[in-house]
């Protein structure tokens, strides 16, 4: 083993961590650690994230259906809606420069986090009624 | 990109989730729409996806490791806090998008 792979199983390690506890596929570390870290194409990056994405999630939405924390039928409706979403976005995206969809997810994504934001701040510090257990 | 900076504002804005089980949620949903993206990421690259196994081998080691542990201590974060927390990383990382797409 070298030095690269020690932080392949150190960044991954970190990308898992977030994955699991924030219920993001990791990509968001995978990406730019391979591109900056491992110097690779983004190409090889994307590709390579992908194939790690799929067994992250796997583990960490596992470990959620076991311990109850995830809500099963919102999470069917919603995977069923983003596999199409996916689809749809790849078919989208063959019209669409890449930049301008990424310009517009970031906009949606920084609007979408104002709100989470206010209603983090607005609401008590208690757990919301409808927690399951 | 999975989704997950998608589905979660919609869990919790929308569908009225708590953070903790909008982002368990989130997870599960993943799975199958990364399992989907590998034939679409197949036919927009016109040929297999170019994948570095030993760094991905190297990756998942630890990322599985990385996922169980983080998916166990969710229970342990207070709401308050994850759901800062979140929308703190939702907003750089829009930033980043808009600056760097």
């Amino acid at each position: 083993m070298t030095l690269a792979d020690f932080a392949a199983i150190a960044g991954g390690f970190l990308a898992g961590l977030l994955s699991g506890a924030i219920g993001i596929g990791g990509g968001l570390v995978f990406v730019p650690m391979l591109t900056i870290g491992f110097r690779v194409t983004q190409t090889i990056a994307q590709g390579t994230s992908l194939a790690a994405i799929v067994p992250t999630a796997l583990v960490g939405g596992v470990t959620h259906l076991r311990h109850g924390n995830a809500d099963v039928q919102a999470a069917v409706w919603v995977g069923a809606a983003g596999v199409l979403g996916a689809i749809g976005g790849a078919l989208i995206a063959v019209h669409v420069e890449s930049t301008l969809l990424a310009r517009v997810f970031g906009v949606f994504y920084v609007a979408c986090a104002l709100l989470l934001l206010q209603r983090a701040l607005t609401t008590r510090s208690e757990e919301p009624p409808a927690e399951s257990s | 990109m999975g989704g997950g900076f998608v589905m979660i504002p919609l869990l919790v804005l929308w569908a009225g989730l708590g953070q903790k089980v909008a982002n368990a949620t989130s997870l599960v949903a993943i799975i199958p729409i990364a399992i989907a993206a590998v034939p679409i990421y197949y036919f927009r690259q016109g040929g297999a996806p170019q994948v570095d196994l030993r760094v991905a081998l190297f990756l998942v080691i630890g990322s599985s490791i990385g996922a169980y542990l983080g998916a166990r201590a969710l229970k342990r974060i207070p709401e308050r806090q994850l759901r800062i927390g979140v929308a703190v990383l939702m907003v750089l990382v829009g930033i980043k998008q808009v600056v760097v797409p």
